[in-house]
């Protein structure tokens, strides 16, 4: 199940995040509370996630509880596919 | 395949709509606009058609329409109905705050609210922009706080659409407020009568005057549990879905008069004279109009690929904001060279290009400002 966090990483690199400027983005690296990933960038992962891994949030669980970090997404993603 | 023809029920959806709207709400459409006077007769009228109601679905009491029709029905209103102010209350209502209610909100809200809200008998309005925060919705200082009893709610919302008017509002408080705009913000259903707060007179504005707009303080307000839309948390998601909406299909709105100005400007240069010659000889004349038109078809595809999308269930942000943008820019255009060919007629007098100058001025700046709109796409493109 590495490979969630590994999906996850590679298209937040691809998109919106630059490392060079936000430092190396580690499993407990905070996303959204930093602003790294900020609310337009928020929805753009939303709409991975459901793609990716075939899945439909609901509205209240776009929170920075289940997207804050690489172990929270794995964890929520893992929790969603049951 | 893709096919750009509309179905035999959206022709005739078209052209019910387009009939009701010249024959009942655009005459007098000049002179209310004039007094900035919303006609609630007129909205009860359109509640017999259901117009309100119109993406409701028939187990609701609406008209079960899909987005894409949706946006064939509101143009055909704007095309039909002078009273830009009116057709404007009713997608503000219809977008911002019904279809928020029918994909979010429990089967009890469901069968409460979308029946009343569909007929005519209810009118709805949004309440999420404060002083501190306009398209920056993300700053929200009115907040909800969990008691005993339900919440309580304090804050002082204004740019709200139908709130002198509204029987329900849909108003977004943080409830959670170190979690930001997503799982920090959560979304009530509040009734005027039933809650507690207060609902300013109409603020006078620049355009789509025969709207209501207003403002609503909420002090202490006290709303149940069941008041709440979605679970909380769940604000900052509902108000993003219903700006999605908003922005694809309220500018049908416009389409729908800039198609039908464009008539009409192509009948005067036609007729008008100018060295024995009607103007619409002149390629000054002609060649504006002729890339007006190519502009508004271009909004027009952008603003149907995106509601594709919504019907679809596909990611619509950026063509939302695209079609958004396109439209917005092509109504101000339209307007000032609407303008430039009446001249003085129009600038004298009271006259429909007045009535559309201004509001197309602001197109441009509700549902997100077209630079805010520009950042979204920014993103989208990973500039930023």
């Amino acid at each position: 199940m590495d490979n969630i966090k590994l999906e996850v990483k590679k298209f937040l690199l691809d998109s919106f995040v630059n490392e060079s400027e936000t430092g190396p983005i580690e499993d407990e690296t905070p996303l959204l509370s930093s602003g790294i990933v900020d609310s337009i960038s928020s929805l753009q992962l939303v709409a991975f996630l459901e793609e990716k891994f075939n899945f439909q949030f609901q509205p209240h669980e776009v929170d920075q509880d289940n997207l804050n970090t690489l172990n929270l997404i794995e964890e929520f993603v893992k929790a969603k596919k049951g | 395949m893709i096919d750009f023809s509309l179905s035999k029920e959206q022709e005739s959806l078209r052209e019910e709509i387009i009939a009701f709207s010249e024959e009942t709400l655009t005459p007098g459409a000049l002179d209310r606009d004039k007094a900035q006077f919303f006609d609630r007769s007129l909205w009860e009228a359109c509640g017999q058609l259901k117009l309100p109601g119109m993406l409701v679905k028939k187990e609701y009491g609406g008209r079960g329409l899909d987005a894409v029709s949706t946006v064939v029905a509101l143009e055909a209103l704007g095309y039909g109905s002078a009273d830009s102010g009116l057709n404007f209350s009713l997608a503000a209502h219809l977008l911002a705050c019904v279809v928020p209610i029918q994909l979010f909100g429990s089967e009890e809200q469901k069968n409460y609210f979308l029946p009343a809200l569909s007929d005519g008998r209810w009118i709805a309005a949004n309440a999420m922009t404060e002083a501190s925060s306009g398209s920056d919705a993300f700053n929200m200082e009115a907040a909800a706080v969990k008691g005993p009893e339900g919440y309580i709610l304090n804050g002082h919302k204004n740019f709200c659409s139908n709130g002198p008017v509204a029987d329900v509002v849909l108003a977004y408080f943080t409830t959670t407020p170190g979690k930001g705009f997503f799982g920090g913000i959560s979304a009530f259903l509040l009734e005027k009568g039933k809650q507690d707060f207060f609902a300013s007179e109409k603020v006078e504005k620049f355009g789509v005057r025969t709207c209501q707009m207003g403002e609503f303080r909420f002090t202490d307000t006290l709303i149940g549990g069941q008041g709440l839309l979605g679970k909380e948390g769940a604000g900052g998601m509902i108000f993003n879905t219903s700006m999605e909406w908003e922005r694809i299909c309220l500018g049908a709105l416009h389409l729908g008069a800039m198609e039908k100005q464009l008539e009409k400007a192509i009948s005067f240069a036609r007729t008008r004279k100018s060295g024995g010659k009607s103007i619409a000889s002149n390629q000054a004349v002609s060649h504006p109009l002729a890339n007006l038109k190519i502009q508004i078809e271009s909004a027009r595809l952008l603003t149907l690929k995106a509601a594709w999308k919504l019907d679809a269930g596909k990611p619509a942000g950026m063509d939302a904001a695209m079609a958004k943008v396109q439209l917005s820019e092509t109504f101000r255009s339209f307007a000032t060279q609407l303008m430039q060919l009446y001249a003085g007629k129009a600038y004298r007098e009271e006259h429909e290009a007045q009535q559309l100058l201004r509001d197309a001025v602001g197109d441009s700046l509700y549902s997100g400002t077209t630079e805010v709109l520009r950042n979204i796409l920014a993103t989208h493109m990973r500039l930023k």
